[in-house]
């Protein structure tokens, strides 16, 4: 066994040396986005806005997006025991996306890109190089949970306890090394690096969502969701190390079975099986947006499928909303104000996240371009008699069409479970269609920024994934924390309405829609303009 | 130990498509063999599986007297790799890679590895992103050669590498070869093989189909004549073990077996003549020859 291990400390420190830019910058961000909230948390809490964001917490909206707390007495909801409600379950979603991605980059990709080969064909075991980056993982981890943990009772703040920071700081590395592990067990299952990550990811958001139904029907059930072995701890609440105990026999089981999986394939092999395909292209094929369907095919199904599950799964959450408000008299009537059922401001706030998780799609076909740019895939076809601007708006077309589908298989799940699994509803199907095509506008700039992007700085598409991910936090902060107005105004998912709790706004749609298809335009007129960047 | 590289009946299926279906042949210590065969044959898959990196479905494949999957580490202690694509770290500058690899090996030759990277002109301190497919190629080969091992394996060293390293490389194996070490090379710069091989072993479709020498090889196959006289030529056009018999004027070119040359040369002295070639076949020739007879 010893063997199957050889030099694997001898990468590991290694590893460290290669990876140490990368690991500061890990922890130090993750770790301030973690701890470092406390002082607005402390605003929030002024007066009487523990006893009033406890209230917003109860509605089963927010529960599906961050989690339950266990307080049933709004007197006892400390600053502690908000802030872990509040903040537990997202960090740990962030610990766990970089703790997977890190490890596939390092185990699956290398392999695909026959570094590992060259690793292998040294004195170093089979398993030496997954070990390596699954102990630097690990110990990143803990590092940065001490961090938090520092961080957090550096605020010196009655309530934020070192015990609970302490066990909030683990709860989120506990997730990262659980990441970790399905990332390392996905890297053995797939057969490609892309396939590795969509896996874990793909995993994540089922798990995700699956706990969003579970948090609100029935709490034990998320104790077996690996997420719940996160925020289910209650730090500064009730402090509960055994989820830390559950997610530590989980990750040392599944590194156990990632060793033996990894050492049963052979190199560069996964377990799920690859078809041939066929001899001769599809006549649909052979065009410029033919070409560019055809390359992104599989991907963008199974994104707008992932669309369509996540929307029926937040969907499905509509009857246990119901029979949970019939269940209370008191929060009946907190939710039923101004006319507003409880129903219309679901779906007004889980409207934002299905719609701003679905501008990824567009946004990873624009990267898709400069993606296939750099690698030198379009080499052959720039030097033919097609133009650039058929490249760029081909992109841009199916960017769109992608926008339409995406925005409705996210409205259509929804919708459609929400009207099937509730006894009456005060909402129609189109109300749910139309509540979706209000955020179109904003899928019309994403894709305008892109062009943008694609036209004058292709390397900085990337970013448009950050900004996305910025306006989300800002947006879900929304009701969260007291931000300036300002502030809310630079995420471009908060400058539609919330429809259907307001009215939509159509000068706002056509303005944004407006200002993207502008955006697209001047794309197009840097894209035909600048260097193509092949090899970089 | 007389025999490095031992492989025989090797089988490799990669779920039901069988790479390799009858893979058998040896390399002695001091031997530089070379392993050629068209693009898919599986010269790469038998590498890999000669390095314990994949896992052969049939047969057995030792390196040093030692099982190439089950004894891997202890075999990699003396033999070194270069693949024809090397990956490398991009964040990494080649001289680290370098360092690394000559330390998972397990040290290097004094002062080689600066030498070498002298010798290969590589700028050392540029971060591995921006080197070309050549320089990366490079700092396979500077962390090949900079350790000291008695097996080298090479699928395609140099590809990517312009004429002039290529001499390089050349000069380099020579000089290992010289020092009684094994070399494995495979490549399609059939020129490169026929300098440096002593024995050549031909793959296609997964089956050994040929090897042995570069000498017995050609005997197995037909020499080139040209010659220009101006005697009879059709004596030769109806001489036995003559092929593609063509006239140009006074010039003749035709192909002759190899045992039918004492005959040609017995006749042709008894001419005048202008020009008289032979060109044993090049490795190319045979290699061309051996696959047309084949699929015929």
């Amino acid at each position: 066994m010893n063997r199957n291990f050889a030099l694997w400390e001898y990468l590991f420190i290694q590893y460290l040396k290669r990876d140490w830019k990368k690991i500061v910058f890990w922890i130090v961000g993750l770790g301030l986005f973690c701890g470092g909230f406390i002082p607005f948390f402390e605003e929030i809490a002024k007066g009487d806005g523990l006893l009033g964001m406890y209230e917003t917490m109860q509605n089963p909206a927010m529960i599906s997006i961050v989690g339950p707390t266990p307080i049933s007495d709004p007197q006892a909801y400390t600053i502690g025991a908000m802030y872990s409600n509040e903040m537990l379950l997202f960090c740990g979603l962030f610990a766990f996306i970089i703790s997977a991605m890190h490890v596939v980059g390092h185990t699956r990709r290398e392999e695909d890109l026959g570094l590992q080969e060259l690793i292998r064909s040294f004195r170093v075991g089979r398993e030496a190089n997954a070990l390596a980056v699954m102990v630097e993982t690990v110990l990143i981890n803990l590092v940065l949970a001490l961090f938090v943990c520092g961080l957090m009772v550096s605020f010196n703040l009655t309530g934020i306890d070192v015990t609970g920071s302490l066990l909030f700081g683990l709860s989120i590395a506990m997730l990262g090394i659980v990441g970790a592990v399905v990332g390392l067990l996905m890297a053995q299952v797939m057969s490609t690096s892309a396939g590795a990550i969509g896996g874990s990811i793909a995993l994540l958001i089922v798990l995700y969502i699956v706990r969003a139904t579970t948090d609100i029907s029935n709490v034990s059930l998320s104790m077996m969701n690996p997420l719940g072995w996160g925020y289910l701890t209650y730090p500064f609440v009730e402090n509960n190390w055994l989820p830390i105990v559950y997610a530590l026999v989980f990750s040392i089981v599944g590194i156990f079975v990632a060793f033996v999986l990894e050492s049963k394939r052979d190199m560069q092999d996964g377990y799920i099986p690859q078809f041939e395909g066929k001899a001769h292209a599809s006549k649909r094929m052979l065009s410029v947006p033919g070409m560019f369907w055809r390359i992104t095919r599989g991907t963008n199904i199974a994104w707008l499928i992932g669309f369509a599950v996540m929307g029926a799964a937040y969907g499905s959450v509509y009857a246990d909303m119901q029979s949970f408000l019939n269940s209370n008299e008191m929060m009946q009537q907190m939710f039923t104000v101004q006319g507003i059922s409880i129903e219309v401001s679901f779906t007004a706030t889980i409207m934002f996240v299905v719609q701003g998780l679905a501008i990824i799609l567009p946004i990873v076909m624009l990267n898709k371009l400069y993606n296939e740019e750099r690698r030198g895939h379009l080499s052959q076809v720039y030097s033919t008699k097609v133009s650039r601007n058929q490249i760029y708006w081909s992109v841009i077309g199916i960017a769109i069409c992608l926008s339409v589908f995406a925005n409705l298989a996210g409205s259509f799940g929804l919708g459609g479970m929400a009207i099937a699994s509730m006894s009456k509803s005060t909402m129609t199907f189109i109300d749910f269609i139309g509540a979706g095509f209000n955020y179109f506008a904003v899928f019309l700039f994403f894709i305008g920024l892109g062009g943008l992007c694609i036209g004058y700085a292709p390397k900085l598409g990337k970013l448009l994934y950050l900004y996305l991910g910025y306006s989300f936090m800002v947006s879900y902060f929304l009701n969260l924390l007291d931000l300036p107005e300002w502030v809310n105004q630079t995420s471009a998912l908060n400058w539609m309405n919330r429809v259907p709790m307001e009215s939509f706004n159509v000068s706002a749609f056509l303005i944004v829609g407006a200002i993207g298809i502008v955006m697209m335009i001047l794309g197009a007129i840097g894209y035909h303009r600048r260097d193509l960047h092949e090899g970089v | 130990m007389d025999t490095v590289i031992k492989i025989d009946k090797l089988q490799k299926k990669f779920g039901k498509f069988e790479a390799l279906k009858d893979v058998s042949f040896e390399v002695k210590k001091g031997e530089v063999v070379g392993f050629i065969g068209p693009n898919g044959a599986g010269k790469s898959t038998t590498i890999r599986v000669l390095l314990g990196i994949l896992k052969r479905s049939g047969g057995s494949v030792e390196v040093f007297g030692k099982d190439a999957w089950d004894d891997e580490i202890e075999i990699h202690k003396r033999l070194s790799y270069v693949p024809g694509d090397v990956a490398l770290w991009g964040n990494m500058t080649g001289g680290e890679i370098i360092d690394l690899f000559i330390k998972l090996h397990g040290g290097a030759k004094r002062n080689k590895r600066d030498e070498l990277i002298k010798k290969f002109e590589l700028d050392p301190k540029k971060k591995a992103k921006n080197y070309s497919k050549g320089n990366r190629q490079k700092v396979g080969l500077i962390a090949a050669l900079s350790v000291d091992s008695d097996l080298y394996i090479l699928d395609e060293p140099t590809s990517g590498l312009d004429p002039l390293m290529e001499a390089v490389f050349q000069e380099e194996i020579e000089q290992l070869k010289n020092e009684g070490k094994s070399i494995l090379l495979s490549s399609h710069i059939l020129s490169e093989v026929e300098r440096l091989a002593d024995r050549v072993v031909i793959i296609r479709e997964g089956v050994v189909v040929e090897q042995g020498t570069l000498d017995e090889m050609r005997h197995l196959t037909r020499s080139n004549v040209i010659l220009q006289t101006t005697g009879d030529l059709s004596v030769f056009k109806n001489m036995t073990g003559v092929y593609d018999f063509q006239q140009k004027g006074k010039e003749l070119s035709f192909s002759i077996d190899h045992e039918h040359i004492n005959d040609l040369l017995k006749v042709a002295a008894t001419m005048p003549m202008d020009k008289f070639e032979i060109v044993p076949p090049t490795l190319e020739a045979l290699f061309i020859t051996h696959y047309e007879n084949d699929e015929a």
